[in-house]
């Protein structure tokens, strides 16, 4: 049985994957991190029987406040053996506290948990969620990336991207060491019911809406259902390594901004460049503004690997559908 | 958007190419998918597509990465597609025929997105198809044989002659092979891979089926069992003068390597005409390189037209496809390895290519 800590649950990628740990017999028990109040949703697992679910609240992204968490008697009596590290894709809390180092909030909390992770005496797996945007794009990249595909290391790389891959490398070092087993999944922008969209650079809720004209990148596109699934796959599984997962579809970034009701500005890519040397100068750093490659040129990605070792396929279908109201809303269903 | 109906009689479908944002005063999407989704062309597809796939050629002695297992995937025949019986205005712009094709190769596109994943997308193609018809009917008024070359189904190789500053001659093989198929066959072109950063181009190209030509683009659309279109003369075959015309430039030899990778047969073909629609008199290197263009032509037409000078010339097309070369079966994946067997390979084709064109000339 397998007692699980997942951080950021109280994000939407966090709740559906709490819930659907929730729900599989082989684990025993969930501690939920996060940097808000518990979801409502929470609610009923909670109160109810089945695993175990506690809930806390901790900033991932500051060192004493990580580390006091680790090292509390509250967390040695969980007796966590495996680590879920999920993305935080919404604003911080509280963006005026010093982050670690001077890094940026996501690479420092993929810092933190890894080393406490590595010090822990209980933990021995670790599960993190990273970015497929990590990769490097170009007008010459292959259509289907793989996990051995070549990363971003281009210095002038957006802000934003950049913090995935310093994510990404952090988690990728331990991946061979012998004292956790580490699984990196690697995902595209996610989907859920309702339009929402999730870890795309050209549509993250901090980005003015705006991409290159005369551009339309294909995006790759999973549901967060889906993520759930791979997570938890990975969890049970007893491999280690680096995994691609990602859904059947793939729709250009307009088609996907449309869908997802992101109105988007076409903006010459000088001039979108320009924009972001600009906001850097006058102090807008930390506002990721969409830049780069990864507006103009798309990839999918290449599961095969996921799928034989992780036994992760693909299971829902992803499009347009009614909604109560009679509207057309992105929608994610089971497929037959 | 309100419906009529009541909700409760609306089954969950999903509509996948629509705005949903801006779609008042349309017909109801769902409806139409609905009728899309009744067509007995649909249900053709799909029941074609569960047959089993053909038996594959036995074990690979030489496998330099992991390949998929193809796909079981059987374009339907023209005979069974059957069409909707209120076509729209594109539909009524097309032939007979070339509505039976698009419907056929609907099934490239996988899962629910109206895209597949380099791009394709058939509604665009339907939109583009009866301009492309209209030049390849009354501009080009084209003309071809040797269409019993082309294989039926499973993976292949079309190598052309490229022309012409603008590439009509991709569009109009493309749209010659999907005519002149049954079961209809829609031939991948590989662009290269400046097109991928051109505005708009880019696009335009990726909507229409074609490829950025990277080696994993190739050995994916042949482990798709998909017809891949290669022009081998590459740039250097857009560059040529007006004396050089129909004398083939080196080939690149990438194709013949994917070739005899994926075991995939190789069909020589000739475009004739497409190197008289826009012959070039000098090519200004130096202006090319400053502008980062492959070429920078003086033509009869351009630059002293404007961009009507890039009109090509109402010249007739003639496209001849060739004997299939079976290299795989003699030198199997690993000859992929001798780099002097695939150069001279390449100029085993180059020279078919040649002398079809100088066939056809005479």
């Amino acid at each position: 049985m397998t007692r699980a800590l997942v951080t950021h649950a109280d994000e939407p990628i966090g709740r559906r994957v709490v819930k659907r740990l929730f729900h599989d017999d082989r684990i025993d028990a969930i501690f939920a991190l996060g940097d808000g109040p518990p979801p409502r949703a929470f609610d009923r697992f909670l109160a109810a029987g089945g695993p175990e679910v506690t809930y806390a609240r901790v900033d991932l992204a500051r060192h004493r406040s990580a580390s006091d968490f680790f090292h509390s008697a509250r967390f040695r009596a969980a007796e966590i053996d495996t680590v879920v590290h999920l993305p935080r894709h919404a604003p911080a809390a509280d963006v005026s506290a010093p982050l670690a180092g001077g890094l940026s909030e996501r690479t420092a909390e993929a810092r933190l948990v890894v080393q406490h992770c590595l010090e822990s005496t209980s933990v021995t797996s670790l599960v993190a969620l990273g970015s497929a945007y990590v990769y490097r794009l170009h007008p010459g990249n292959a259509n289907r990336l793989t996990e051995t595909s070549e990363l971003d290391l281009d210095p002038g790389v957006a802000p934003e991207i950049r913090s995935w891959i310093d994510a990404d490398m952090i988690v990728h070092g331990e991946v061979h060491g012998d004292r956790l087993r580490v699984v990196l999944l690697r995902t595209p922008t996610v989907v859920a019911a309702g339009g929402f969209v999730y870890l795309n650079p050209a549509l993250s809720p901090r980005s003015p809406r705006a991409r290159v004209l005369g551009f339309d990148p294909i995006c790759s596109v999973i549901s967060d259902k889906d993520v759930a699934g791979a997570v938890l796959a990975a969890v049970c599984s007893r491999r280690s390594g680096i995994y691609n997962i990602a859904g059947r579809e793939a729709v250009p970034l307009s088609v996907l901004a449309r869908w997802t009701g992101h109105r988007t500005l076409p903006l010459p890519h000088t001039l979108l460049s320009w924009a972001g040397t600009g906001a850097r100068w006058v102090g807008l750093g930390g506002r990721p503004f969409p830049g780069g490659d990864a507006l103009r040129y798309g990839f999918t990605l290449d599961t095969r690997r996921a799928e034989h070792d992780l036994g992760f396929r693909p299971g829902d279908r992803i499009g347009l559908a009614r909604a109560g109201d009679g509207t057309l809303r992105l929608e994610t269903a089971a497929s037959a | 958007m309100n419906d009529p109906r009541p909700r409760a009689e609306l089954p969950k479908v999903f509509e996948l190419d629509r705005d949903p944002f801006l779609d008042d005063g349309l017909p109801d999407p769902v409806a139409a998918r609905l009728d899309a989704l009744e067509r007995p062309g649909t249900r053709a597809i799909r029941r074609a597509a569960r047959r089993p796939a053909a038996p594959q050629p036995g074990p690979r002695a030489h496998a330099p990465r992991p390949r998929p297992a193809p796909r079981p995937r059987a374009t339907p025949a023209l005979g069974e597609v059957e069409l909707s019986p209120d076509p729209d205005l594109w539909d009524r712009l097309l032939p007979d025929r070339a509505r039976r094709a698009l419907a056929s190769i609907s099934h490239l596109v996988e899962g629910e997105g109206p895209f597949d994943r380099f791009g394709f997308s058939p509604e665009v193609a339907r939109r583009t198809l009866p301009w492309f018809v209209a030049l390849y009917r009354f501009w080009f008024r084209v003309q071809s044989s040797g269409h019993e070359h082309l294989p039926e189904r499973g993976k292949a190789i079309l190598a052309a002659n490229h022309a012409g500053l603008l590439p009509f001659d991709g569009a109009m093989a493309v749209l010659d092979v999907l005519l002149h198929t049954d079961p209809p066959r829609l031939p991948r072109a590989i662009v290269d891979r400046w097109a991928g950063e051109l505005p708009f181009v880019n696009v335009f190209y990726a909507r229409v089926g074609q490829v950025v030509g990277t080696r994993e683009n190739f050995a994916d659309l042949l482990d798709d069992e998909q017809l891949v279109l290669v022009f081998p003369e590459g740039v250097d075959g857009i560059r040529k003068t007006i004396a050089q015309r129909y004398r083939l430039q080196g080939f690149r030899v990438g194709f013949v390597e994917q070739a005899l990778r994926a075991r995939a047969p190789i069909v020589p073909m000739a475009v004739v005409g497409s190197e008289d629609q826009a012959p070039i008199l000098y090519d200004v290197k130096p202006l090319a390189r400053a502008l980062g263009l492959p070429v920078a032509p003086l033509t009869p037409t351009f630059p002293w037209l404007g961009p009507l000078g890039l009109l090509p010339y109402p010249v007739r097309y003639r496209i001849v496809y060739g004997e299939p070369l079976a290299f795989h079966e003699r030198f199997g994946p690993e000859g992929a390895d001798d780099a002097r067997l695939v150069d001279y390979l390449a100029r085993q084709v180059r020279s078919a290519v040649q002398k079809l064109i100088d066939r056809e000339r005479t």
